[in-house]
């Protein structure tokens, strides 16, 4: 884990410090190269004024040869850096990916899933890039001291002009393209802004249809788009200008090295060839330079990104590990006592072992405060939740969870079968291997793949078989698989998007049953389910969930009706406890929050 | 339901009706183009002049004509600098503007078809379709407008006028250039064989590797809970690999392709160098013209590595603008029925509809509903609730059958207006979201209506008020809020029909109160079509229909089915009983 981006952009280098070197040696052959063919045509220039065939062809030979290495000096030094970059991409991408899925958590807290993508991937390349800049930089400072000892060599005076003049050359170029260039930038953004808004719409294509509103907000976009187009006109404008300006610049200069060294020449300080060559340099000379600007401009991008990936890769967990051993196997013996911190204001709660426990809560963020507790994403303020007597916070939040799992209202469906949403960690080897397996031919495939597992199938495949059926049934969830084309083969794409949330919501529940913990936490798991299904649910995870500790939370009565016992959190404490039906009988603040 | 082979993508133009279509679109500024072309042909020719003066300088040395005559051509020189400086800023500016505009047309264009297409082709296609469309190619073409484009004419320009210089010069100049020109052919042809695979490769795993890194951070909590980190890590680890591979594929045919242009280079170059010797030896040419013509040819590298770098970009843009065109092409689907709105009834007259033949989801269902009155739909998920819903909305168009909406046809926005639990908040600020229902609508309005949902309260809290930027990359709304959002944005719509698709379920069950509180008063006075995922909300209705598998199977009001002691009543017994 590292602390600082400093830290971040030294590892990214140093972890292909082999490719780096070997692309810095090679970037800078090739930028030598790119030197030396000016230098030779100007001697080829002057083996036709005054010099014979056996010279032009010596010297056509020698630009041959230097032809040769920098064309194969470009080509594999350019992929040593190219593969430096992307593999130390790679690395931090992977590296993130690590902290965000840790136990401990804590990497989302204060930032969207997007930022954390885009700190994946664009920050992430932004950091490899360095491994690309250090060649070019190297190269660059090369190429440069081959110009400069050539230009001394051609002529004392005209190598000052042209060494000396170079660098102002470009400072004024820059000074005058800076608010140029700072207009042009602040225009693309204005620009960006109409595809920004096309997404936008077209991702809210239902909504805008039920509302018929697809008139207005085309007017809408037509408005932003010729905003847009006003302003990239503007910035095209900007750039066309940038651009003339720095060929009229470049232009200048060169007349003034060819009034010099016309002039040397003339007075027979120099040769034709030279006065030549000393063109050619003076024109190449601008490439490494320029080179200085956008080895700066990346750098500085690269230190931004690498602060944005050490900031996520240092942020703080949110819970720590504690050094206890999970009870094996845990009796599922829950006690939550005095806990306080987000909407709790000192709860006490026993769970007994196998007791099927329904709680409603009065206000949501105690419910999600109480959810986090149990499932240690987040440490109480105040008061603790003992598994078997021991507290949470004294153990490794990873073990804990295999035997305390909070199933959350919101949990994601992924990619894949609908078998491999099911399938919990128990089962990583064998879907490692059929994802491997069909890495190369893409997932429509994935079916037969599947059957190749089950080849290999034993005792504890069928028993993994059965599970998913009953857990399956319980949620209701058996009659979606059956709808589907490929059953438990059929492949979810977009995260099941092509579900509705309550056959989503099904699946998800049928998850977490699989799953079969001593403890099981489930949140509201039936919202966008119909009523005729969601009384059939309420049976069958009673019927599964026999003697396993089991807690629910939420306000539906048909879920509620099937628990042993029914706890009320309001105002941060527990209020009320009791069977269903007495509560609603007698406890009015019961009764609004359930039966309204 | 999915089934990766039923999809029906979006069509795709042909390259011949692409290219029409890019013609109608440039054709508005035609003369624009025209001025822009002919000013960069200019600037182009003035900059073509620099290898002849210094030419001219190497013979006026060698003529020994003193270092005072190298005074003017230098002066020329700088002449020639500003004018091409001048004329490409002028020329390209020019260049830019027209694409500019023509981009902004095929945009709008294709915007305007995309937002009007029916729902249903949108789903057959999948969701991605449309949104790769809009987002990655639109992006793809406008990066080519504004960066290949002016860079491809500029290098074109320079390589023909460069050509012709030489030609100028002397036509031996000229053989010996093309020298290189088969070796670059078959280099071009060589390398676009390969890059046009490779890189559509390319771009599908980087998009594979994003989408799995979006789905596993979004997912990190559930990943968590469920101990799935080592095989979330290495999906992303597998996935981002095969990016690195096809990217670092890419790298290495780039570079063949480059090494095999210096080849050219090098032949050209022999080729000018030798013709330039041989003549200068026989007194054919100076040794000035054979300088201008070596520095022609060396000035032709830079423009000919653009233009063939370039070659990959416009490959892209082509087939997105294929793609766009494609979708903007669609027939518009024409109003059958243009009937005045007579009430606020509705009639669904022996409906039947299936989204995927041979699988009807709505069988031969007949259902008035007079003004004014409220309706719950119940049954399971699959019933066909859902389909109706979006029916009598005017969202779909019924396979056979007939839905009127106040005896017309049912138009979304002016007759009725469907609320679904998919929320989204558009981007931009909390009162543009709202005036997409009704733009004329005034802040007192706007305010009235945030108010009727119990909305007003926080809406007033967010940092600028109304003028809080909301949606994507703004202030995030919860789910509650947002929903609440679509009923305040009902209310300025002012429709007669409202239906509600379980529009107060996706919030959890605290939040559902605050939204069906909200529903309540979005309700009032309105024909009213309610699909009920709480059995409470059919207990309030006047009538309560209950949907099996695509069939209408009862109907009445709640205390009726009760009594029938049928369906409705054995799912109100399940439900009750436990009360």
């Amino acid at each position: 884990m590292s602390p600082t981006g400093r830290a971040v952009l030294v590892h990214a280098v140093a972890g292909q410090r082999r490719h780096v070197l070997l692309a810095s040696l090679m970037v800078t052959g090739h930028q030598a190269g790119e030197a030396l063919v000016p230098f030779v045509i100007g001697v080829v220039i002057d083996q036709a004024v005054h010099g014979g065939v056996g010279g032009l062809a010596l010297w056509l030979g020698v630009l041959g040869a230097v032809y040769v290495a920098l064309s194969f000096s470009y080509r594999f030094g350019d992929r040593a850096a190219e593969r430096a970059s992307e593999q130390a991409a790679h690395e931090v991408r992977l590296a993130l990916t690590r902290r965000i899925l840790d136990h401990r958590g804590g990497a989302e807290t204060g930032r969207l899933p997007g930022t954390l993508v885009n700190i994946a991937t664009g920050d992430a390349a932004r950091v490899g890039v360095v491994n690309l800049v250090i060649p070019a930089g190297a190269a660059a400072c090369g190429g440069i001291a081959l110009t400069a000892i050539l230009l001394l060599l051609i002529s004392l005076p005209l190598g000052l002009l042209v060494l000396l003049g170079t660098p102002p050359l470009l400072w004024l170029s820059h000074l005058l393209g800076k608010p140029l260039e700072r207009r042009s930038e602040t225009e693309q953004e204005h620009a960006a802004r109409a595809s920004g808004v096309a997404a936008d719409l077209v991702s809210g294509l239902r909504v805008l249809k039920g509302l018929g509103a697809e008139g207005n907000a085309l007017r809408r976009y037509r408005r932003t788009s010729q905003d847009s187009l006003r302003a990239t006109v503007r910035a095209a404008r900007a750039e066309a200008g940038y651009h003339g300006l720095m060929i009229a610049l470049n232009g200048a200069f060169l007349a003034l090295i060819a009034l010099v060294g016309g002039r040397l020449a003339a007075d027979g300080d120099i040769t034709i060839g030279r006065l030549v060559s000393t063109a050619g340099l003076a024109q190449y000379l601008l490439t490494p330079l320029g080179t200085f600007a956008w080895v700066n401009g990346e750098f500085a991008q690269a230190r931004a990104s690498a602060a944005r990936v050490a900031a996520v890769l240092a942020s703080p967990p949110a819970v720590t590990p504690g050094p206890l051993p999970v009870p094996e196997p845990a009796t599922g013996k829950l006690a939550v006592r005095g806990l306080r911190g987000a909407g709790l204001r000192g709860v006490d709660l026993d769970v007994a072992p196998g007791e099927f426990v329904g709680v409603v809560a009065t206000d949501p963020a105690a419910a999600i405060a109480l959810l986090a507790c149990l499932g240690r994403a987040a440490d109480p303020d105040e008061g603790s939740v003992e598994l078997d007597g021991v507290p949470l916070t004294e153990l490794d939040p990873g073990e804990l969870r295999a035997a305390v799992l909070v199933a959350e209202h919101d949990a994601r469906l992924f990619d894949g079968t609908v078998r491999d949403n099911l399938g919990t960690a128990t089962e990583v080897g064998t879907e490692a291997a059929v994802e491997t397996g069909t890495a190369e031919t893409g997932t429509a495939e994935t079916g037969t793949a599947e059957t190749g597992t089950a080849e290999t199938g034993t005792a504890e495949a069928g028993i993994a078989e059965a599970g998913i059926e009953a857990a399956l049934a319980a949620a209701g969830a058996d009659e979606i698989v059956a709808s589907l084309p490929a059953g438990l083969d059929t492949v979810l794409d977009e995260r099941g998007r092509s579900l509705s949330g309550g056959q989503r919501q099904r699946l998800a529940l049928a998850r977490a049953l699989a799953a079969d913990p001593p403890v099981l936490v489930v949140h509201d798991p039936t919202t966008a389910v119909d009523t005729v299904t969601e009384a059939r649910i309420a049976a069958g995870v009673r019927a599964l969930r026999r003697d396993r500790t089991t807690i629910l939370v939420t306000t539906s009565p048909a879920l509620l009706a099937v628990t042993d016992r029914v706890v009320l959190l309001h105002d941060g404490v527990i209020a009320a406890s009791g069977a269903h039906a007495t509560l609603a009988a007698e406890h009015p603040g019961y009764r609004t929050a359930v039966l309204s | 339901m999915t089934d990766g082979t039923e999809r029906e993508l979006l069509p795709v133009a042909s390259g011949r009706r692409t290219l029409r279509v890019a013609g109608s679109l440039l054709r508005p500024r035609a003369w624009a183009i025209a001025g822009a072309l002919a000013i960069l042909v200019l600037g182009t020719l003035a900059g073509l002049l620099m290898p002849p003066l210094i030419g001219h300088i190497v013979d006026l040395v060698t003529q020994k004509k003193g270092a005072n005559a190298v005074t003017w051509p230098a002066l020329l020189l700088v002449a020639a600098a500003l004018v091409q400086g001048a004329l490409t800023a002028a020329g390209i500016a020019g260049l830019a503007g027209a694409g500019e505009h023509a981009l902004a047309a095929l945009r709008e264009r294709f915007l305007t078809r995309a937002l009007r297409l029916p729902l249903g082709q949108v789903e057959r296609a999948g969701s991605g379709d449309l949104t790769a469309r809009v987002t990655g190619d639109v992006t793809v073409i406008s990066e080519a407008v504004r960066e290949a484009l002016p860079a491809l004419v500029d290098s074109l320009l320079v390589i023909g006028l460069t050509l012709a210089g030489m030609a100028v010069l002397d036509w031996r100049f000229l053989l010996a250039a093309l020298v290189a020109v088969p070796v670059q052919l078959h280099t071009v042809r060589w390398y676009s064989r390969r890059a046009g695979p490779l890189y559509a490769a390319q771009r599908v795993a980087v998009g594979a590797q994003q989408h799995e890194l979006l789905t596993t951070i979004d997912g990190a909590a559930t990943v968590r809970a469920f101990r799935l980190t080592d095989r979330h890590l290495g999906r992303v680890e597998r996935r981002s690999r095969a990016a690195v591979d096809l990217l670092l594929r890419g790298i290495a045919l780039q570079t063949r392709f480059y090494s095999r242009l210096h080849v050219g280079e090098y032949l050209g170059l022999f080729a000018v160098l030798v013709v330039g010797f041989v003549m200068v030896r026989h007194g054919m040419t100076t040794v000035g013209t054979a300088t201008a013509a070596a520095l022609y040819f060396h000035g032709l590298f830079g423009p000919i590595n653009v233009a063939l770098s370039l070659v990959d970009d416009a490959q892209a843009a082509a087939a997105g603008l294929t793609r766009l065109v494609g979708v903007a092409d669609l027939p518009e689907r024409a109003a059958t029925d243009s009937a005045p709105v007579r009430d606020a009834s509705i009639e669904v007259s022996e409906v039947s509809h299936a989204y995927v033949p041979g699988r009807p989801a709505l069988h031969e269902v007949t259902l008035t509903v007079a003004p004014g009155e409220r309706v719950a739909l119940v049954g399971a998920s699959g019933a066909g609730k859902t389909t109706l819903a979006g029916l009598i909305a005017g969202v779909h168009r019924p396979g056979a059958g007939a839905v009127r909406v106040g005896g017309t046809e049912p138009e979304p926005g002016a007759t009725v207006v469907l609320v679904t639990q998919e929320v989204h908040v558009f981007a931009g600020t909390l009162a543009e979201d709202l005036r997409l229902a009704a733009p004329e609508a005034t802040d007192t309005e706007l305010r009235a209506a945030l108010d009727r949902v119990d909305a007003l309260g926080w809406a007033e809290r967010l940092p600028d008020g109304l003028d809080t930027e909301v949606g994507d990359g703004g202030h995030a709304l919860t789910v509650a809020q947002a929903q609440q959002l679509a009923f305040a944005r009902l209310l300025l719509a002012d429709p007669a029909v409202v239906i509600l698709d379980e529009a107060t379920a996706e919030a959890g069950s605290a939040g559902a109160r605050t939204l069906e509180t909200a529903a309540e008063h979005a309700l009032a006075d309105r024909t009213a079509l309610v699909v009920a995922h709480r059995l409470t909300q059919a207990a309030a209705a006047d009538r309560v229909i209950v949907l099996d598998t695509g069939r209408i199977i009862e109907s009445g009001t709640h205390t009726d089915l009760i009594t029938a002691n049928g369906h409705y009543a054995e799912l109100w017994s399940a439900w009750s009983s436990r009360r």
